[in-house]
């Protein structure tokens, strides 16, 4: 997956320069990845306010953790490990609450009967943003990375602290669940360029 | 039938693809997806839902939370290479300046970029990230492995609280422009929410300003027990800072003028320990 390319300092240079106490290191190193970033905190938790604190906590404890770093693996990597605990850390949080809890197919239900505008049909990134809800946090996240982000099983198992037999397993069974719910949208994947505000945009 | 096997359901499909069946087991799906429409049709749909996932654009994130992110980062930075100059300026007897920076080797000068915030946060850096060495340093790592960074330092932030002399209104009054306008900044926040919160609950104002405002704390803080609820400048901005007890800790909310029931412009957050609260 990507790290550094091309012009600039390695992601590892910079996290280097960072924990030497240059003090824009830090910044340029997120400021790189932050969409991708955002992606995997704003579909595991599927709420963008929400997705917003979870990377906020996972900037800060990345900052301050910097020196931990081994280079075991990629910094992306390691990124996006902090990310997804900091969103499934909300999500727990979030579970005592009643909201739109995980895995709770009437809330699907009822989100799609608010949506029955024949016209937001079309509007691929919601229904999938929409379909991820119904799945447990764990199996949204795996899927998350490794379908949605395009990580290997291996790389997705370091993000997610587990074995990659469990990556498969947990993507296994998330593409099972979602198939019903997604299963009209194969057809029309030219609409997926479509901008969805509800997700992608300040609320 | 051809395949000599019932047809396969979703699941056990979704674990072959994904190379969990192998050996014999394996063997006999493949031979019935050759032989079978029905399941070779349910395969395709099942390999369709990778790709359509694949398929579907990162949504960038939106400038609101990049300029957030920004400043919470240009915090840390600021906080981190000028915990020197901690001890000044701050009436607290707890910040001893200059002890803990050994942990980075050496420190840098005071960032000139990012001035503005470090003025600002130079006042809380060693009573939060310099005590976190000291005093929450089995915490932190313990936290930090699950990525709650937040909340790492403010147990840090504890001790120092136990450590100020000062009595609470004073340390209130200290946030005060000579207008009686609070005033803080990413740096002073903390400082700012535990000084409140030494107060008793009493002398502290929980009620919002306006139905616009008591919207935006429903929305921000949802049912947590509120502690404070405050009109302030935040960076020069107007603002209302929310307080509410969050599980162990508080959360301070610093929101934004268009904060509504429906509309979460949230500014700022960070988390405060418990067991710094008054009577």
């Amino acid at each position: 997956m990507p790290s550094a390319d091309g012009d600039g300092p390695s992601d590892h240079e910079l996290l280097r320069r960072h924990v030497a106490g240059d003090s824009d290191a830090f910044g340029e190193l997120f400021r790189r990845h932050r969409d991708r970033l955002w992606a995997v905190a704003l579909r595991t938790v599927c709420d963008p306010d929400e997705a917003a604190d979870a990377l906020q906590d996972a900037m800060v404890s990345a900052f301050r953790r910097a020196a931990d770093f081994r280079g075991e693996s990629a910094v992306t990597t390691w990124l996006h490990r902090i990310v997804v605990n900091a969103s499934l850390d909300r999500l727990r949080r979030r579970a005592a609450r009643p909201a739109l809890s995980a895995g709770d197919e009437q809330a699907f239900e009822a989100l799609v009967a608010q949506d029955g505008d024949p016209a937001r049909a079309a509007d691929t990134r919601l229904d999938v943003d929409a379909a991820l809800r119904i799945l447990p946090p764990q199996q949204r996240a795996a899927l998350v990375v490794v379908d949605m982000l395009g990580f290997s099983v291996a790389d997705a198992a370091a993000i997610l602290a587990t074995s990659p037999g469990t990556v498969k397993s947990r993507c296994a069974r998330a593409r099972a669940r979602l198939l019903p719910y997604v299963a009209h949208l194969q057809g029309n994947r030219s609409a997926s360029q479509s901008v969805s505000p509800a997700q992608g945009g300040d609320p | 039938m051809r395949g000599q096997m019932t047809h396969l359901d979703t699941d056990v499909l979704a674990e072959f693809r994904a190379g969990l069946i192998t050996g014999r087991r394996g063997a006999k799906i493949s031979a019935h997806l050759a032989s079978c429409d029905r399941c070779t049709a349910l395969d395709d749909r099942l390999a369709g839902v990778s790709v359509l996932l694949a398929s579907v654009p990162a949504p960038p994130m939106p400038d609101r939370v990049a300029q957030r992110l920004d400043t919470v980062l240009a915090a840390e930075a600021a906080n981190r290479n000028d915990p020197e100059r901690a001890g000044k300026g701050s009436s607290r007897k707890a910040t001893t300046p200059g002890r803990p920076t050994a942990r980075r080797g050496f420190r840098l000068p005071s960032p000139r970029v990012l001035a503005p915030v470090a003025a600002a946060v130079v006042a809380l850096a060693a009573g939060g990230y310099g005590l976190s060495l000291i005093g929450g340093g089995s915490t932190s790592s313990m936290q930090a492995a699950s990525g709650t960074a937040p909340s790492a330092s403010s147990s840090a932030a504890a001790s120092a609280a136990k450590g100020a002399a000062e009595p609470a209104a004073s340390a209130r009054s200290q946030f005060k422009s000579s207008s009686q306008t609070v005033d803080v900044t990413p740096g002073t926040l903390r400082q700012y929410v535990e000084a409140e919160l030494r107060l008793p609950r009493a002398e502290r104002p929980t009620q919002p300003a306006s139905s616009l405002v008591r919207g935006c704390v429903q929305r921000v803080a949802g049912t947590a027990p509120l502690e404070l609820v405050q009109s302030a400048l935040f960076e020069g901005q107007p603002t209302t800072i929310i307080v509410a007890r969050t599980g162990q800790d508080y959360t301070a909310w610093v929101a934004g003028l268009d904060c509504s029931a429906t509309n979460r412009d949230v500014l700022y957050l960070t988390t405060v320990p418990s067991g710094i609260s008054g009577p």
